[in-house]
């Protein structure tokens, strides 16, 4: 388990990350997004010890994270940054042989074979690192990650760069690695692949806006709608519809009510409709997208 | 050494595939070779007057030791050829400026850095691997070239020279003061790429390093000073300590953390 606790990071006068807590448990995948600049990076790095907190701390597995624990904490954790930072010169081979010698890997040649394998670069290991392709080399760079099958993965765009095909074949290693009983943190701004993977979704804007599952971070928006669609014409039933939003609207044989409240309102309406006479075909409860809740709480978020 | 090792292997190995990095070392290694055979050999030769018909050189020569068993000109060539053992020095020290100037500020910049420094490294580990990698390529060119050297004394200078060559105070200049001078213009440069930005930035301030020692060439051909053994031993010894002192201030200086913030 990886822990903050009142993380605040400062560069001489500009704070960057302020004041932020929160906990990636056991078998979680937590998913950090927040816009360009909003210390997501920072954050990262403050969490594998390469840079110290103006104050707060981090634990991991219960040990806090300080300058002489670092070395051996740093162990436990695997690292994706941002950019691949594969040494270009060196073969993919290579670059894995070095890490798994510094990670005093046991079996190092099976282990980096059974990588090669899992990432599809059996065929391009003997290919040196800066003649892969962008996807080719960030998928050389989370088998670097993940070769010390670390319990701790902090993963900065893992995704970046990836086809739909390995992005899937990603996941679910994430899923596995989830299932062994890692906490996953990955830093995203694909919010589409965030709702698919992580189990929370953690929002940062230099402080941490909210962190929730996907689902309750929509129902924080209060937008949702209810689409109503009739075997007849909507317009006759629209006086009913606007008991409950006086915006409802009404096109061809289908209702649109706004709601605030889905879960709770949904069978209401649809109770007051048929009791109406309305000939109801289908209901539909639209919440809304993560991005429009990403937007909004991003907007409303103080600078 | 597990880590060590395998940080030292990657240096080797990205050196191997980007063998130009070494030409100015391969380059200042020819230089040291072909300029005391063209001024002690070749030139006397083509003007037909030996080194031993110039009393001056004779004089000066005396420094170097009494060799009754040498004629005058075998005495100047020996003399010219300890003075210019000396450029040997500046063998490791262009490999420091060629190498060891762009080991960290280049690893900063092709963002391989911060994955490693991820990783549960030391940063004595990650800096005794930059100054072996570049340090053990540059002392194999250079002992090659000390190979040549001799050979071509043995070859070309005049009989017995190679032989009054082989001293105790010649051992020490290659044994000692020239590996620890390597070392110590290595750290330098270590700390210098450490500190900078940019790769152009480290190996201006590298050339620095170069200055104190072309001093002492200067005053050693000038004959303003002749570095007995003692002296070499002496030197090589202040050089050890100067060593493990920047070694010391290296760790200290290395800020992860600024390297990894400072980056743009």
């Amino acid at each position: 388990m990886i822990a903050a606790r009142a993380l605040t990071r400062s560069f001489g006068p500009r704070t960057v990350v302020r004041d932020v807590t929160f906990e990636v448990a056991r078998s979680e995948i937590v998913a950090l997004l927040g816009p360009n600049g909003a210390g997501k990076t920072t954050t990262m790095r403050m969490l594998a010890g390469l840079i110290a907190p103006t104050s707060g701390s981090v634990t991991i597995d219960g040990v806090a994270l300080t300058p002489a624990s670092g070395g051996t904490l740093r162990g436990r954790i695997g690292f994706l940054t941002e950019t691949p930072g594969l040494w270009d010169r060196l073969t993919v081979r290579e670059n894995l042989q070095i890490y798994a010698s510094i990670y005093r890997l046991e079996g190092a040649r099976r282990v980096i074979d059974a990588s090669l394998d899992l990432f599809e670069l059996t065929d391009h290991a003997s290919a040196r690192a800066a003649e892969l392709s962008k996807g080719m080399r960030q998928k050389a760079a989370l088998a670097r990650a993940l070769l010390h099958r670390p319990t701790i993965l902090l993963l900065d765009e893992p995704m970046s760069g990836l086809d739909p095909e390995i992005t899937r074949s990603v996941r679910r290693l994430l899923d596995e690695r989830r299932s062994a009983g890692c906490s996953i943190l990955v830093s995203t701004h694909n919010l589409d692949e965030a709702e698919r993977m992580a189990d929370r979704v953690a929002l940062l804007h230099e402080r941490l806006i909210a962190i929730d599952r996907p689902a309750a971070l929509r129902q924080r928006l209060h937008t949702g709608h209810v689409t109503v669609r009739l075997a007849t014409a909507a317009s006759a039933y629209l006086h009913v519809a606007r008991q409950f939003d006086p915006g409802a609207e009404s096109e061809g044989g289908t209702l649109v009510v706004h709601v605030r409240d889905g879960e709770r309102d949904t069978p209401v309406i649809v109770s007051a409709l048929a009791a109406a006479g309305a000939p109801i075909v289908e209901v539909r409860h639209e919440t809304p997208a993560l991005e429009d809740v990403y937007l909004h709480l991003i907007g409303d978020a103080p600078q | 050494m597990t880590r060590l090792r395998a940080l030292v292997a990657k240096e080797l190995l990205d050196l191997r595939r980007n063998r130009g990095a070494l030409l100015p070392v391969a380059i200042v290694t020819l230089m040291s070779l072909a300029l005391p055979f063209t001024v002690t050999i070749a030139i006397p030769a083509m003007t037909g007057s030996p080194l031993g018909d110039d009393s001056d050189l004779v004089r000066v020569s005396a420094v170097a030791g009494v060799h009754d068993r040498l004629t005058p000109t075998g005495r100047v060539q020996l003399f010219l050829f300890q003075q210019f053992l000396m450029m040997f020095l500046l063998i490791p020290i262009t490999g420091a400026m060629a190498l060891a100037a762009h080991s960290v500020v280049g690893e900063k910049q092709a963002r391989t850095l911060e994955p490693l420094l991820a990783t549960p490294i030391a940063t004595w580990e990650l800096l005794i691997s930059k100054v072996l990698g570049a340090l053990l390529p540059t002392l194999a060119i250079a002992v090659a070239g000390l190979v040549l050297y001799f050979a071509g004394l043995v070859v070309f200078a005049e009989p017995g020279v190679a032989a009054a060559m082989a001293t105790g105070r010649t051992a020490i200049l290659i044994a000692f003061v020239g590996p620890v001078a390597a070392l110590v213009s290595l750290q330098a440069a270590i700390v210098i790429s450490s500190r900078v930005n940019d790769p152009r930035t480290a190996q201006q301030f590298g050339v620095l390093i170069i200055i104190p020692l072309s001093a002492l060439l200067v005053a050693q051909f000038t004959g303003a000073i002749w570095l007995s053994t003692p002296a070499l031993a002496f030197i090589g010894l202040g050089l050890v300590g100067v060593w493990i002192l920047l070694t010391v201030f290296s760790v200290a200086l290395f800020d992860r953390e600024t390297i990894l913030t400072r980056w743009k």
